[in-house]
């Protein structure tokens, strides 16, 4: 790994670290975990000025349970989620997805706050994060703010964040009764990238018909989104077989769809209807199991 | 790598027109232009930092206009090198409409040599979508 | 009873050094005063090099060369090729491009410089104008009258066509009753992707006028022999020493224009140079694999035997030649046949230029192309004439009793029983219960495929009369004075584990513990001769050798022995650490025969003193390791994702001297075949941009994406050398391939289809199986 010249910084802390995001604006850039940042140095594409890496900053760290909502540290590592028993039995979307991301090495070092904050349009995190309507807590210098997970994804690699701000904290609900979520994905060979990946938490009502239910697929467009017209088809209803179908048709409308070597734009198409139809199956296969235990 | 699309901008044709010929709107919207110089032979000499995110590379070369139908069409030839190699384009921008807005469509092939062309293949063409958008979004912006 | 070693499932002696991190690779090594090396490398496929302006690059601190292809004429030759084929255009490969780049990715100029980052910003630095010229990617094309010319001074982009006819052609065209099949095959560009990138020290010392090069080769006898001749430094005064290799599987089977480079640099500066590939340079200009259209055709009489095969053969050998690149598609028209006896065949090889990286050797070359061809082939016949594939092998199968066996193709097959491969692989896989499952689970719109492949390779290369460059080995056994064993080989191992099995020959040899063998290669100055390690050839040729020179000094032990022991030297065998008449009755240590030898106070009548035996073995023939396989997969009706269930093989490889070292090369071989049967593709774009540059986007396979393998194996010994070895390193590449193939068309019959192209990715499964719903 050969890259440009770099300054090193190791804050110790959020508050040193958020004075030197201010400090350094687009010429810094904050490295937690890597896994993004540290392959596109070694092809001399990024080249920042000052790295800021903040990995080592603890309070950054956590997953913490708040009511029926969980908090966790922008820091937290893939594998630290994947391996959590409170969250595999309160949120377990969350390991779920975390299981699916790269490889046992990746889940190690890369972070949630680290690959959210990146933004690659086939990164795991985000269908989750979208599916669950979580909240993502920025911090700088100035102040904080919290930002909804569907204003969060702006672009291809971009978010609403500030160059002065850090991604501290995501916000996300825990399971509710009658609930139940899945992470569907189909993987690419080479660079375990969400050729097309989708998120579904579905809420039952008491008559097993679907009361809420939210969408997140990522891979398939230039940011990870909700699928507003599935959700729309389901909302409600009586989810049967057909009428699944139906609505998964509806997974990629109205999003610019990817293409690339490995999969055309209608072959991703077709992926995002199958594996959101998988998806919100396995969750509602789920949320009928965890409806018969309450 | 195809690049095609269409834009709906709120300006008659006529204005629309007379602003893609115009270096100092095209720079203003191309997204990370330092330099648009008219040369003598009737092309333009740009610089530009073009890039998505972290990913940012500089690139000087040469934008020409080619045959212009006023107020219909014109082909545009884009060819630049820069930050690990290089890039070249080549579409045609078609406008349509006859009232207070206008339809742009462009259609080209765009091809990148060097690293990029080897390691960007997953990402390269949502990036040169974004970056269409962006100069649409732009140049609309300073027409209004 | 003697002690048992050969034949042993023995760990590999290679391996706690390997995994605890302290064997050592050319970039762990640093000398003093050593520079790095980088290259500035063409973005373009096709240009003229209008100016080079290194300016910039030239005042970054701490660069100290910075030299470009006309620094090179007349002072560092090209880089060589070997093959030596009747009528081959062989285009000028200067190592540095001067005027022209034809790839993406050949290096212009080379920085050198105090540390590596200092050569990568001046690097950086370089401006090049280049001229584009007209690309040529597809090599159909470029055999098209108005195709662009890679190489402006040749008249077309033929490198060489080459033919190759037996048995009666016109028989088969006259015979009506046969049935004619046809069907074109594309054998994709595959990225060789070792572990371990290539890396180079030159280290030149103007005092001694001597070169010494640290390069991470499958080859360094012959490396040496090559930079002498391209630098111009007496070849006594050349050293090549080969480190650990971290992979190779072909690619390093070459001499390259770094490694030129690096030496040339040395010289001029006198100071040691160092450059290690990166991975990015790895995937573009290290040599490329495999890339042949084939076109097929089989005759076939109405019970399924095979009665001739015409193919013609699209070899796409990119912009130049490196060591052997137009040899490599010969050898798939050689073994074409594959291990049945079809009595008429024919066969055009067409080399091709095109702006791409050079092909050469990956792991099986051309083999795997040739065993792909054929073994489709028969299940193309099983299907057109509704047969069990298992029966159509069967029935093309020679007898064992015809062995050996000089098929149309001219090629003297050694040994073989492939019923007994294949029988023991459809039990091994419960072959007609898969089948039974298989039409079960079509019922349920479920998609089971199960593929055969029964294949036989060309190995132990080779008879010198058909090599490039000698196909001898070398080997040579020493008895310290304190009786520990030394043995040299000019085989190069890189992962082989010949260590272990050298080993394990010379200890069963002379009766003496395992651990007291040490196997020593890949220095040029320690060891007198050598080939390398390729084709399979590594212990049926190497090992011959090794064995050849132990016999050589157990005659001259036993002569020690019986002067002291007052017995006739034939009388006596070697076990248990001493050396002992056949009664039992007199015996001598071993120790004892070696002080006899090294303190040389009486001497047996003729002989000298010292306990060291060399022998250069000729193999008469190749060997012919052959196999049967079962890839059995399902294919996912709604996506066409393919996952493979079960893989069974069965592989011959002639007598086995360590199950281990067998399984994990059938092992890592499977690997790679299931690799391009179902994810790797090199690709190009059609502007010659190599777009598959790094591993997130080559797919190259993973533990993860496979199941356990069920391997096991027969032995049927060769004649060809006397250890009765045919060749391992190859197989499980050269097998499962098609068995792959053939299992995902198997499981889409009911879609009728009856060919997909490598690799069989998901979307082209599922476009298979959309098109087959469209026309129902």
């Amino acid at each position: 790994m050969i890259p440009e010249s770099f300054e090193y910084h190791a804050p110790k802390n959020l508050a040193e670290a958020t004075r030197l995001v201010g400090q350094f604006g687009a010429d810094g850039k904050l490295l937690a975990g890597g896994h993004s940042l540290v392959p596109l140095m070694k092809l001399r594409l990024a080249a920042p000025k000052h790295l800021i890496d903040i990995t080592g900053i603890g309070e950054l760290n956590y997953i913490r349970e708040e009511g029926d909502r969980f908090e966790i540290g922008a820091l937290t590592t893939h594998f630290q989620l994947e391996s959590s028993g409170l969250l595999k039995s309160r949120c377990p979307l969350l390991p779920e997805t975390a299981r699916e991301i790269g490889d046992v090495q990746v889940r190690n070092k890369g972070t949630l706050g680290g690959s959210l904050a990146h933004s690659d349009p086939a990164a795991d995190w985000p269908a989750a994060v979208v599916a669950l309507d979580a909240e993502m807590h920025a911090v700088s210098a100035s102040g904080e703010r919290r930002i909804p997970a569907k204003d969060f994804f702006v672009d291809l690699l971009a978010t609403a964040l500030q160059p002065e701000e850090i991604l501290a904290a995501i916000r996300v609900p825990a399971l509710p009764a009658r609930g139940g979520d899945a992470y569907a994905k189909h993987c690419h060979p080479a660079s375990g990238f969400a050729v097309v990946g989708v998120a579904a938490r579905v809420v039952l009502d008491e008559r097993g018909n679907l009361a809420e239910i939210g969408v997140g697929i990522t891979g398939v467009g230039p940011k990870a989104y909700r699928p507003a017209a599935l959700e729309e088809a389901l909302r409600g209803k009586s989810p049967g077989r057909k009428r699944l179908e139906e609505a998964c048709a509806h997974a990629a409308d109205g999003v610019e769809v990817n293409s690339d070597l490995y999969a055309s734009a209608e072959y991703r198409g077709h992926l995002a209807a199958v594996y959101a139809r998988r998806a919100v199956e396995k969750a509602l296969e789920r949320a009928s199991e965890n409806s018969q235990i309450s | 790598m195809k690049i095609e699309g269409t834009y709906m901008v709120s300006a008659p044709r006529q204005t629309v027109w007379e602003h893609l010929l115009n270096p100092d709107t095209l720079a203003k919207s191309l997204p990370g232009c330092e330099k648009l110089e008219p040369q003598p032979d009737g092309s333009y000499h740009a610089e530009m930092k073009v890039g998505i995110a972290a990913v940012k590379g500089t690139y000087h070369g040469r934008v020409e206009i080619l045959d212009p139908v006023p107020h219909e069409r014109f082909r545009m030839k884009v060819e630049g090198q820069g930050t690990g190699g290089f890039l070249k384009g080549e579409g045609t921008l078609t406008l349509l409409g006859d009232g207070s807005e206008t339809l742009i469509g462009y259609s080209g092939e765009a091809q990148v040599g060097g690293v990029i062309a080897g390691v960007g293949q997953r990402l390269v063409q949502a990036a040169a979508r974004q970056i269409v958008q962006q100069f649409f979004q732009a140049f609309s912006k300073r027409l209004a | 009873m003697r002690t048992k070693i050969l034949g042993e499932r023995i760990k590999r002696k290679e391996d706690p050094r390997l995994i605890r991190g302290g064997a050592h690779y050319v970039d762990d090594l640093k000398l003093d005063g050593m520079l790095y090396m980088t290259f500035v490398r063409s973005v373009y496929a096709h240009a003229k090099i209008k100016s080079i302006n290194d300016a910039a690059a030239r005042s970054v601190h701490g660069v100290v060369d910075v030299l470009r292809g006309r620094d090179l004429e007349g002072k560092l030759g090209n880089v060589p090729c070997a093959a030596g084929l009747e009528g081959l255009k062989i285009p000028d490969h200067p190592c540095l491009a001067p005027d022209e780049v034809r790839y993406v990715g050949e290096p212009i100029v080379a920085i050198v410089a105090r540390d590596r980052y200092i050569a990568e910003d001046a690097a950086d630095k370089v401006e090049i104008e280049y001229g584009p010229l007209p690309v040529v990617v597809n090599p159909e094309k470029a055999l098209e009258k108005d195709s662009p010319l890679v190489h402006s001074k040749f008249a077309d982009n033929v490198a060489f066509v080459a033919k190759l006819e037996g048995g009666d052609w016109k028989l088969v065209e006259n015979d009506k009753s046969l049935k004619l099949i046809k069907q074109r095959f594309i054998n994709q560009r595959l990225a060789p992707a070792s572990m371990e990138t290539r890396g180079v020290i030159a280290s030149y010392s103007s005092g001694e006028d001597a070169l010494t090069v640290w390069s991470s080769t499958q080859i360094p006898h012959l490396l040496k022999t090559q930079l002498a001749v391209m630098t111009g430094v007496d070849e006594a005064r050349c050293r090549v020493i080969t480190p650990e290799v971290g992979g190779a599987f072909g690619s390093k089977l070459n001499v390259y224009a770094e490694e030129g480079v690096a030496s040339f640099a040395s010289k001029k500066l006198g100071k040691p140079v160092k450059w290690i590939e990166g991975r990015r340079e790895n995937m573009q200009a290290t040599i490329h694999g495999r890339d042949q259209i084939n076109d097929l055709e089989v005759y076939v009489k109405s019970d399924g035997v095979v009665a001739g095969l015409r193919c013609r053969i699209i070899a796409d050998l990119g912009a130049y030649h490196q060591l052997l690149t137009p040899a490599i598609p010969t050898l798939t028209a050689l073994m074409i046949l594959g291990c049945y006896n079809i009595p008429n065949v024919w066969v055009e090889t067409i080399g091709v230029f095109t702006n791409k990286m050079a092909t050469d050797a990956y792991r099986g070359a051309g083999r795997p192309e040739a065993t792909y061809i054929i073994e489709r082939a028969m299940d193309l016949v099983a299907n057109e004439l509704n047969l069990d594939p298992a029966e159509v092998r069967q029935r093309n199968f020679p007898s064992p009793k015809d062995f050996p066996l000089t098929l149309a193709t001219g090629v003297d097959y050694d040994t073989a029983n492939y019923q007994k491969t294949l029988k023991k692989v459809l039990k091994a896989s419960g072959y007609s219960r898969l089948r039974k499952e298989q039409e079960r689970l079509r019922k349920k719109g479920k998609y089971l495929g199960i593929g055969l492949s029964t294949y036989v390779e060309i190995c132990a290369m080779g008879p010198s009369s058909r090599m490039p460059a000698g196909g001898w080995e070398f080997g040579m056994v020493r008895v310290e004075p304190t009786a520990k064993v030394t043995v040299y080989t000019g085989t190069s191992p890189h992962g082989q584990g010949e260590e272990t099995s050298f080993a394990q020959i010379v200890a069963e040899e002379l009766g003496i513990p395992f651990d007291n063998v040490t196997v020593y290669h890949g220095d040029t100055s320690v060891v007198q001769h050598g080939i390398g390690t390729f084709g399979s050839r590594t212990t049926a040729v190497g090992g011959a050798a090794i064995f050849g020179a132990v016999q050589k000094l157990k005659k001259k032990m036993a002569r020690f022995a019986a002067f002291k022991l007052k017995v006739k030297p034939g009388e006596l065998i070697f076990d248990g650490g001493k050396l002992q008449t056949a009664d039992g009755s007199k015996s001598i240590p071993f120790g004892e025969v070696v002080e006899a030898a090294y303190y040389a106070r009486q001497l047996p009548p003729g002989v000298e003193p010292g306990l060291t035996e060399q022998m250069v073995f000729e193999p008469p023939n190749y060997t012919f390791p052959f196999g049967a396989h079962v890839a059995v997969v399902e294919v996912d009706g709604e996506t066409g994702e393919v996952q493979l269930r079960n893989y069974y093989c069965v592989d011959d490889c002639g007598r086995i001297l360590n199950p281990l070292l067998v399984d994990g090369q059938v092992h890592g071989g499977l690997a790679q075949g299931i690799g391009q049967a179902l994810w790797e593709d090199h690709v190009y774009d059609e502007n010659g941009q190599l777009i598959t540059g790094t591993l997130m986007d080559y797919t190259l396979p993973k533990a993860h994406h496979f199941p356990w393998f069920e391997t096991s194996n027969t032995e049927t010994r060769t004649p060809v050398n006397p250890l009765g070895v045919k060749g391992v390193g190859e197989a499980g590449t050269i097998g499962s391939t098609p068995a792959i193939v053939n299992a995902v068309v198997d499981a889409l019959k009911p879609f009728g289809v009856r060919h997909l192209d490598m690799p069989l990715k998901p979307e082209k499964i599922w476009r298979a199986m959309k098109q087959a719903a469209a026309q129902a």
